[in-house]
């Protein structure tokens, strides 16, 4: 088989298994050469390399080793693609920090319209959201049959208005008559105020009964508002029963919600409950790229790796670092790069270098699971103290610059052995157990922030 | 006998020109652009030290507005009406049921356009506020306020007493700038305190009359 068509095969594998942006960031970019069994990859940066040689160098090598007659040897450098595109111009600062971005109109003089830019186009998809995303997708193509309601849980930050303004927008896209409304909690509770007030009560009931689709943001609003939740419980029921779609959005999943009637959760639980995790390092460089990108002032891969690995609480915040860099090169009317943006966060990255500390995390997961630190670092090995401890480690590996010995001997004087157990322990009952994985989440961004 | 003071002082009003930058300019920059609506970004939090100037440049944006013509309000530790341009002082002395009201004002803004100018002491992932209030006032744009060194505090003494009507001689500032806090709201009253007793004697501002009114038990050094 001849070379092309061996890079050709793991960039069809590649593209079919990854999400878009990794596939355009992390794969696209690479050059493929072959002499005999020598295979040469070359990359952009020394951030891809290191990705490449981690996460997709198996998969490769595997593929070179059907393809080829020995054992192929591989090459990994950095360089330019020769036949690449031209290298994207270094953006030059105009003379004031205006941001002649596209128009972001003054939109929605209603609160019930969608914001037009908030589209499945340009949400980032990675591993922490592709559950919520395909389902998002299948909504979007045949509401009120697949999943009703649809009900996505996650941090704050994390894009789940993004996600359910892209349904509404889809769906308004294909069908233009459809009657779309986009609230958010606290505006569906003004309106039942409202109603009750105006006495108007049937003019509310008839607008929101009458909808094709409901998109409702931040439902723990309603929590501890009985009358609201007794409208919207309703206003629910109404919809599904007329196959109306009804997409839901929350800080937590249902059960979780604490101050809401049982009836209502149980009803948020009859369609399908997905949820949106913090975004990892590969996933914040993507949306990075792509926010720069439509903000027409791209940065670099190694800008967006510098403010991916050090703003890495929620989405919001790493785009407001990217909007200060953004000002900061206009103003000083210097191009992007590492530098200008160290100069631009550093106020904001001397605020955060308050390391987390193996005490911090010890002592948040004990409250978090009510049990004392002197039982997580003690010898038991009940479940109810083994697991926060192994959490505990899990935690204190991912946020601090401890070596695998200083946490074990943080835990009781533990050998590092326990604590890779304890990491690979975690790691896979993450991906089993939906409440310890949520319990991580909070926990990790309880910490980070 | 004493000279009774008349309070007829030309007010004093916080701008933006009467700003001493120093290492804000940026800030400046960014915030008159977004009140001429030549910038797409126009939700601002800034953070910094007691004294640094987050007041005056909240209280400026806003009076820079009501020059534009724009419906503006300022509220320190509490929520104000919506308008064009929405100044909240202190976030993080919110209560609950602010910080909700903020959250609204927030999303509104974003959504129907306007401007909003939040201060607080410590960057946005610092605050002990709600965590969806949190994140989006590390939204959009995040300036910290840097306190001004001695030489620029001296430039905005010096204006200070301008704009009062009445020269500041360089050993009083010195003085002040030496014994005085080291905040400029205090620097400012202290000034201000010093033009009504050089008033009432009917005497230059000087050391010695500084001195007088440091130590007159109102206003005493460190």
């Amino acid at each position: 088989m001849s070379d092309k068509s061996l890079w050709d095969s793991c960039l069809r594998f590649f593209e079919d298994s990854l999400p878009p942006q990794q596939f355009n960031s992390w794969i696209k970019p690479l050059a493929f050469e072959i002499k005999g069994n020598q295979i040469t990859l070359t990359a952009p940066n020394s951030f891809t390399l290191k990705l490449v040689q981690e996460r997709f160098l198996p998969e490769i090598s595997k593929r070179a080793e059907s393809f080829l007659s020995g054992s192929p040897h591989f090459e990994l450098r950095i360089g330019k693609k020769s036949s690449a595109q031209p290298a994207p111009k270094p953006y030059i600062a105009e003379a004031d920090t205006s941001q002649p971005t596209q128009p972001v109109p003054k939109t929605q003089k209603s609160q019930n319209k969608l914001n037009p830019l908030l589209t499945f186009e340009n949400f980032v998809t990675g591993k922490a959201n592709q559950l919520a995303h395909a389902a998002a997708i299948q909504v979007a193509e045949s509401p009120g049959i697949t999943y009703n309601p649809l009900f996505i849980y996650g941090g704050v930050g994390l894009g789940k208005t993004h996600l359910i303004q892209s349904i509404g927008n889809h769906i308004k896209r294909e069908n233009p008559h459809a009657k779309i409304c986009y609230v958010h909690a606290t505006n569906y509770i003004s309106d039942v105020v409202r109603a009750f007030q105006t006495k108007k009560f049937d003019e509310f009931k008839q607008f929101y009964n009458s909808l094709d689709l409901l998109l409702i943001d931040d439902i723990q609003f309603i929590a501890d508002k009985p009358g609201t939740q007794q409208e919207f419980f309703y206003t629910l029921n109404s919809l599904i029963d007329g196959h109306k779609q009804v997409v839901i959005t929350c800080d937590t999943f249902p059960k979780e919600i604490s101050g809401m009637t049982p009836r209502l959760t149980s009803r948020f639980s009859w369609g399908l409950t997905v949820a949106i995790e913090p975004p990892g390092l590969e996933m914040r460089v993507a949306i990075l790229l792509q926010k720069a990108a439509l903000s027409n002032n791209p940065i670099s891969e190694d800008v967006a790796f510098f403010i991916a690995k050090h703003v890495r609480s929620n989405i919001r915040e790493l785009e407001g670092a990217l909007k200060r860099i953004d000002a900061y090169s206009r103003f000083h009317k210097r191009a992007i790069s590492i530098e200008l943006a160290k100069e631009a966060l550093k106020d904001l990255l001397a605020s955060q270098n308050k390391q987390v500390s193996i005490e911090n995390i010890q002592k948040t997961v004990a409250d978090f699971y009510r049990i004392k630190v002197a039982d997580l670092l003690s010898k038991k090995r009940t479940r109810i103290i083994a697991r926060p401890r192994q959490i505990a480690m899990c935690l204190a590996r991912e946020l601090t610059q401890l070596s695998l010995p200083e946490i074990g001997a943080a835990f009781g004087g533990r050998d590092h052995t326990t604590v890779m157990y304890a990491c690979k322990t975690i790691e896979s009952l993450r991906n089993l157990e939906s409440s310890l994985n949520a319990d991580f989440n909070l926990l990790n961004q309880t910490l980070r922030n | 006998m004493t000279q009774l003071l008349l309070d007829i002082a030309p007010e004093w009003v916080p701008t933006l020109d009467n700003f001493v930058a120093g290492r804000n300019i940026e800030l400046l920059s960014a915030l008159r652009h977004a009140l001429a609506e030549t910038a797409s970004e126009r939700c601002f939090y800034l953070w910094g030290e007691t004294g640094c100037g987050k007041s005056h440049l909240l209280q400026a944006a806003v009076g820079q507005g009501h020059i534009l013509e724009q419906s503006a309000t300022y509220a320190r530790g509490a929520v104000p009406e919506p308008a064009q341009v929405v100044a909240v002082d202190d976030v993080e002395t919110l209560d609950d049921a602010a910080q909700v009201a903020l959250f609204t004002l927030y999303n509104r803004v974003r959504e129907s356009g306007g401007m909003l100018l939040v201060s607080g002491a410590a960057a946005p992932s610092h605050l002990s506020l709600r965590d969806d209030l949190r994140t989006r006032l590390g939204w959009g744009m995040v300036y910290q306020v840097h306190a001004l060194s001695d030489t620029e505090k001296a430039q905005a003494l010096e204006q200070h007493a301008q704009a009062r009507g009445f020269m500041l001689p360089n050993e009083v500032t010195q003085y002040l700038l030496r014994h005085g806090r080291r905040d400029l709201p205090a620097l400012l009253a202290l000034l201000d305190a010093l033009d009504a007793h050089s008033l009432r004697l009917q005497r230059l501002p000087s050391v010695p009359l500084l001195k007088e009114v440091m130590y007159a038990g109102k206003l005493t050094p460190e």
